[in-house]
């Protein structure tokens, strides 16, 4: 059945860029109405993407694609335009409603910033770019979306330039996602390259990989995959691309909470369940994912157990959970890895927004300074509450619901998978739980007077918070292992996901477990805090050091890579600039030269003109030679 | 190219002689470094080649040549060199590289006068020149080049004329 | 070789120290004199033409005529310049005569 709203499908990335142009152009000494105009462009976005997606839902509708033709060369035909299928109307619901939020946070948050309107107009861009990203029907406008969010999020993480470790931050989050880009544009290239018709769309695709004809053969499928899951770990940031996205968290928080958390991380998951047909021709391929998505997720939740600043240990945490959703889709299942994203989204940007407000109250970021919020910050503290548990997997919340049928994909596939993932969900209570406890219970450890002024934040702070807790609580359920609805709408009608008991009851156990231990040692107290960290320290120092491997970045990659641009720069100015000097000193000696001739004496000119004479003749006359 | 088939006749004996003091007189006379003695030894030359001349069955020509040359141009130069302050000794400072170059153009240019000179074929001439040089010569003048006599004529005039006016010394203005 | 060869040959020779006079040479007597040589090299040339020429005449021998003439009158009106020239500047070398070069 034909829709009527999804044709209308490209107003939703237009209504955040006319306001991105809108702001630049002429934002200059608005402030407020500024921020204004770019909320209710974000709101009309989620207004038009949740008609859409109910229409999809309401009535079975096929997919739809619209655009028109780009560029035209000989036989390539690459086309621009936008395809609106279940996956898409939903991942457009996820981004506009996680957009409108945090631009409603953001009034209050960044209320007091002088460069307000350039804050919203670079949202605003990012939004754009993003949903453009979600609707894109081939993998180059893909690119260019995924490019776009690229630079949006430079844009944003050093958003407040003037801190040197905003700037640092920015460059690194750049060059490190740079690095995956590279792998996505080379599988993009062999694509084109062994394409029949050099096409790029999605539909095409489908069609060569799904049905296996074996026009590419399996070793070419196996090399593109694995690129396009180079661009996915820089962007999402897996290992060992996963450097930039702790230090991102030098941007505002509400940025941390958008790019960060719910949409621009979630772009490399999006674009494996884009081009997972490739994936599902090369084992090998699958194979990588699964072991990747796994090790990211206990390595992260290892470190963030020895972060101290409340922003990092989120951050680790996203890193963490990506490596989960990379996990489902390493052991085959795309509902699992779609379930999660669209719960993570919530429940983190959730955290990463409570984590915002907490900031703006106590002007701190280290939880050692924190503590005792919990009577101060009512409306903070269960919102955050909300999510702690949500991101535990603590049912029914929805987190659960999406962890467990990542599990039970997992433990189907692999018990090896199953453990790891297991014990990364206890990490992860353990770590939150020592999150929640420091931060809202117990004394005060900071400063007295900032603690005694501390309150909840304005209405446009904490009404978004409360939806988002809503929505932690209600969306796990529309995939549970009783009626699986999202899997065959997604799909339509492919095979329906089932859970096993032992994973359901394993990961209940472990998320207990880990919470239990948590409020032992950092809410009651019965183990002392420093049990681990003063019998082996060197564990506690490799944690909060994240095993080190900045420094081993920086002895790598970074000082050979400066040592290179400094050989460079010397040949630039040696060699080019020389070359280009000497064009200029031959001119200028040639010019001497000529004044030694031009020195008024007859006998000179006699001479140059019997040598001139002399030449002429030779080369005349010498032709008869050769 | 370079066939050396000379026939030695007496004819070539006597132009190898006067030709060796020809350019005996033109060498010494850019070597020499008194101008006096430069002058002189080109004088040596012009009577060479008014000896050539004479083998050449051209004695009207020779004659003018000695008048001319040997008589009035060289006796005209020294003059010059009379009424001018020169420096009798050569000056230390050479211009080396201006007579490097000027040497090796020349040199180049005699080059390709040799070779232009060997690679061309002279047909032998069998027409015999008239015995009365002088008394045909001057038929030739006033005949069939009576117009460029006159000519010249003028043109004497007019550079003596020229000449005086020009060495003229200033007279002061009142 | 024939003998008109080695006539050309010589006055290639006498041509290029003239040549070569006029190039180097600093006083100013010593140029005029070399361009007299050069002129009598073109007049042997002449005259060798005109008995071993394709058609021996003695148009040569006029032409040489014609020639001496005017080197004769040439060397008159250079002195003269000469002359006047060191009247006023007081020096006959060459390399000194250089306004042309502003």
């Amino acid at each position: 059945m034909a829709t009527v709203f999804s044709q209308y499908a490209w107003l939703v990335p237009a209504f955040p860029l006319a306001a991105f142009a809108i702001l630049t152009a002429f934002g200059r000494g608005w402030s407020r109405a500024g921020a204004w105009i770019a909320t209710l462009a974000s709101l009309a976005s989620f207004a038009l993407s949740l008609i859409i997606a109910i229409e999809r839902i309401v009535s079975n509708a096929e997919d739809y694609v619209g655009g028109f033709d780009w560029l035209r060369a000989g036989a390539v035909n690459l086309t621009a335009g936008y395809e609106v299928t279940n996956l898409t109307a939903l991942m457009l619901v996820v981004v506009t409603l996680v957009a409108f939020l945090v631009n409603l946070y953001s009034l209050g948050y960044m209320g007091e910033d002088e460069r307000m309107t350039v804050f919203f107009s670079y949202v605003a861009l990012f939004t754009s770019s993003m949903l453009g990203l979600v609707l894109a029907d081939n993998l180059m406008i893909l690119y260019v979306c995924w490019e776009l969010v690229g630079v949006c999020s430079f844009l944003l993480i050093g958003f407040w330039y003037r801190k040197p470790e905003a700037r640092a931050a920015a460059k690194k989050a750049f060059i490190v996602t740079r690095v995956g880009d590279l792998g996505l544009l080379i599988a993009i290239l062999l694509l084109f390259w062994y394409m029949p018709d050099h096409a790029l769309d999605f539909a095409s695709l489908h069609n060569v990989f799904h049905t296996q004809s074996g026009i590419i053969s399996t070793s070419i499928t196996t090399l593109i995959a694995l690129l396009i899951f180079v661009g996915a770990v820089g962007k999402s940031g897996q290992f060992p691309l996963h450097v930039w996205l702790p230090d991102a968290m030098e941007g505002p928080t509400p940025i941390s909470a958008l790019i960060h958390a719910a949409t621009m991380v979630a772009a490399g998951v999006f674009l494996v369940v884009r081009t997972f047909d490739i994936f599902q021709a090369s084992q090998a391929a699958l194979d990588t994912v699964a072991i990747v998505g796994a090790f990211t997720a206990l390595f992260a939740a290892t470190i963030g157990l020895a972060q101290n600043d409340i922003k990092r240990v989120l951050a680790y945490s996203t890193v963490s959970q990506l490596g989960y959703m990379m996990l489902a889709l390493g052991v085959g299942s795309t509902t699992a890895a779609m379930f999660h994203l669209f719960t993570h989204a919530f429940f983190k940007a959730l955290l990463f927004l409570g984590a915002g407000s907490v900031i703006h109250a106590i002007h701190t970021q280290d939880i050692r300074e924190m503590g005792g919020l919990g009577s101060r910050m009512k409306a903070t503290a269960w919102t955050f509450g909300i999510g702690v548990l949500a991101l535990s997997g603590i049912p029914p919340l929805s987190g659960f619901w999406s962890k467990d049928a990542i599990l039970s994909a997992a433990l189907e596939k692999s018990p090896w998978l199953f453990a790891v993932g297991v014990l990364t969900a206890f990490f992860t209570a353990l770590y939150m739980a020592r999150l929640f406890f420091l931060v809202f219970t117990g004394k005060a450890r900071g400063d007295a007077a900032t603690y005694a002024r501390a309150k909840d934040a304005p209405w446009t702070m904490t009404i978004p918070l409360i939806v988002l807790a809503a929505l932690a609580v209600v969306s796990g359920f529309v995939q549970t292992p009783m009626s699986g609805w999202l899997g065959s709408w997604l799909w339509s009608g492919e095979a329906k996901e089932h859970a096993e008991g032992v994973a359901i009851v394993a990961s209940v156990a472990a998320s207990l477990l880990g919470i239990y231990l948590g409020w032992l040692i950092y809410a009651k107290g019965t183990i002392r805090r420093d049990a681990v960290s003063s019998r082996l320290p060197w564990l506690v120092k490799l944690l909060e050091r994240k095993y080190y491997i900045d420094e081993l970045y920086e002895l790598l990659f970074v000082r050979s890579l400066r040592g290179l641009g400094k050989a460079l720069a010397v040949f630039d100015d040696v060699v080019v600039d020389g070359a280009v000097k000497l064009a200029g000193g031959a001119v200028a000696g040639l010019g001497r030269l000529n004044t030694r001739l031009q020195n008024g004496q007859v006998q000179t000119y006699g001479l140059v003109a019997v040598i001139a004479t002399v030449v002429l003749v030779l080369a005349i006359a010498g032709r008869r030679f050769w | 190219m370079l066939n050396f088939n000379i026939d030695f006749t007496g004819e070539f004996f006597a132009f190898f002689l006067l030709a060796v003091c020809a350019i005996v007189g033109a060498v010494l006379a850019v070597n020499f470094t008194k101008v006096v003695h430069m002058a002189l030894s080109l004088a040596f030359t012009f009577v060479s080649l008014a000896g050539l001349y004479v083998v050449l069955q051209a004695e009207f020509v020779a004659f003018v040549q000695v008048l001319l040359y040997v008589g009035a141009v060289t006796i005209l130069m020294i003059f010059g060199i009379m009424m001018t302050k020169h420096q009798s000794e050569g000056q230390e400072r050479g211009r080396p590289l201006l007579e490097t170059l000027a040497a090796i153009g020349c040199l180049c240019l005699f080059g390709i006068l040799f070779y232009a000179i060997r690679s061309a074929g002279f047909a032998k001439p069998d027409v015999p020149l008239p015995d009365n040089n002088t008394l045909s010569i001057g038929k030739l003048l006033y005949s069939t080049y009576a117009i460029p006599f006159e000519l010249v004529s003028v043109l004497l005039t007019v550079a003596f004329i020229g000449a005086v006016a020009l060495a003229k010394r200033e007279e002061d203005q009142p | 070789m024939s003998m008109l060869a080695s006539y050309l040959t010589l006055a290639a020779v006498l041509f290029c120290i003239g040549l070569y006079g006029v190039l180097t040479k600093r006083n100013a007597i010593i140029v005029l004199l070399s361009i007299e040589l050069m002129l009598n090299a073109a007049n042997l040339n002449l005259v060798a033409f005109s008995k071993y020429g394709v058609v021996p005449s003695l148009t040569g021998q006029v032409f040489s005529l014609f020639a001496m003439t005017l080197a004769a009158a040439e060397a008159a009106v250079g002195v003269a310049v000469l002359i006047a020239l060191y009247r006023r500047r007081a020096t006959v070398n060459v390399d000194e005569f250089d306004e042309l070069r502003r």
